[in-house]
């Protein structure tokens, strides 16, 4: 028999919730009060993620966001800006010891994202791992992705763009030059797709969730059953949202 | 003084650095390390913040002090290394 993940599709919920919700998990896992877990889940209202070491108010048009009815909120994961609308966002929490997670944090990463490929290709769309932390489609991003390592665990999540809207995303981002704007958003055209894009409409976010599941329990060889947040989860997560992900201190600590 | 440069590292990610300094003595008095780089584990870019006050703003006793701070810390980071830290730092001088 195969060994059996936690799956958990959370649905929509806001940025607070959904960063305290994966962090809930790492630690509930990292105690042994959870088995391996792969969660899916949206952003509603959309938001802003910004990378641990990045800076809030030079990468985000705070004003902007909230004009919009943006949520803001910064990870616990390194890397880059991401505006949240249209996309099936994934986690996955693993103890660092299990034999399928490379010890090495790069391949731990090829190895996640191959999840992620095997799942888009169920949806018939071929791509592949770009390092650092990228999968492209077509020789363009349609995944992002970012780890990090506490106590021994592994948490990794991503996005996989379901629709882009870069205008509206370059509305909420601050950039460098004001002067290149035009540029930069041509250039990010040309750079990022969507699974509409890829296959010609815009997909169901349970359909993606369900090829990711299949793209996960190939790349792993488990089986991933359906299951639920605990109640510790769910204190923990509380206590997360509203002590951290919520804080301005938190937020805008850098 | 205050200073900030922005710095592509070259197969990596994009550095932003925010320095304050002693334009007397070229010492550090305060760092923000910025970006979409990653560093394991996380925390240890305030410590190695707070480790580089006071340190001289020369290439090479900045590349020494910022080398040892990473081995002391265990600290690795992807998309970002010693040579792009020394690199960012220096800018915020031209």
């Amino acid at each position: 028999m195969k060994e059996q993940w936690r799956l958990l599709n959370t649905g929509h919920n806001n940025a607070f919730v959904n960063m305290a919700l994966d962090n809930a998990i790492l630690s509930a896992n990292r105690e042994g009060k959870v088995p391996p877990t792969v969660r899916f889940y949206g952003w509603t209202p959309s938001a802003i993620s910004i990378g641990y070491f990045q800076s809030l108010n030079e990468e985000v048009d705070i004003e902007q966001c909230k004009n919009f009815g943006v949520d803001y909120v910064r990870r616990i994961t390194g890397g880059g800006a991401v505006f949240h609308e249209k996309e099936v966002t994934y986690s996955i929490v693993v103890p660092e010891s299990h034999p399928s997670m490379p010890k090495n944090i790069l391949k731990s990463y090829s190895r996640i994202c191959g999840a992620i490929i095997k799942g888009l290709d169920k949806l018939d769309i071929k791509s592949k791992y770009v390092p650092i932390n990228d999968i492209i489609a077509n020789g363009k991003k349609i995944s992002g992705n970012a780890q990090t390592r506490k106590e021994n665990t592994v948490l990794q999540h991503g996005t996989i763009i379901t629709d882009v809207d870069v205008e509206k995303m370059f509305s909420l981002l601050k950039v460098s030059n004001e002067k290149i704007k035009d540029k930069l958003i041509e250039d990010v055209k040309q750079r990022v797709t969507s699974i509409k894009h890829v296959i010609g409409k815009e997909p169901l976010f349970d359909d993606v969730a369900n090829a990711l599941k299949v793209g996960f329990e190939e790349e792993f060889d488990v089986d991933l059953v359906k299951g639920e947040i605990t109640e510790f989860e769910k204190k923990l997560a509380k206590s997360y949202e509203y002590a951290r992900f919520s804080k301005e201190e938190w937020n805008f600590r850098r | 003084m205050k200073a900030n440069s922005t710095y592509k590292v070259p197969q990596g990610k994009l550095l932003k650095i925010s320095l304050e300094y002693n334009e007397n003595k070229e010492l550090i008095d305060k760092i923000s390390i910025m970006g979409d780089f990653f560093a394991y584990p996380e925390e240890s870019i305030e410590l190695l913040e707070k480790e580089l006050k006071n340190v001289s703003l020369n290439e090479n006793i900045l590349s020494k002090k910022i080398q040892s701070i990473i081995q002391k810390y265990d600290i690795q980071f992807i998309g970002l290394d010693c040579e792009g830290l020394v690199k960012g730092i220096m800018m915020c001088l031209k």
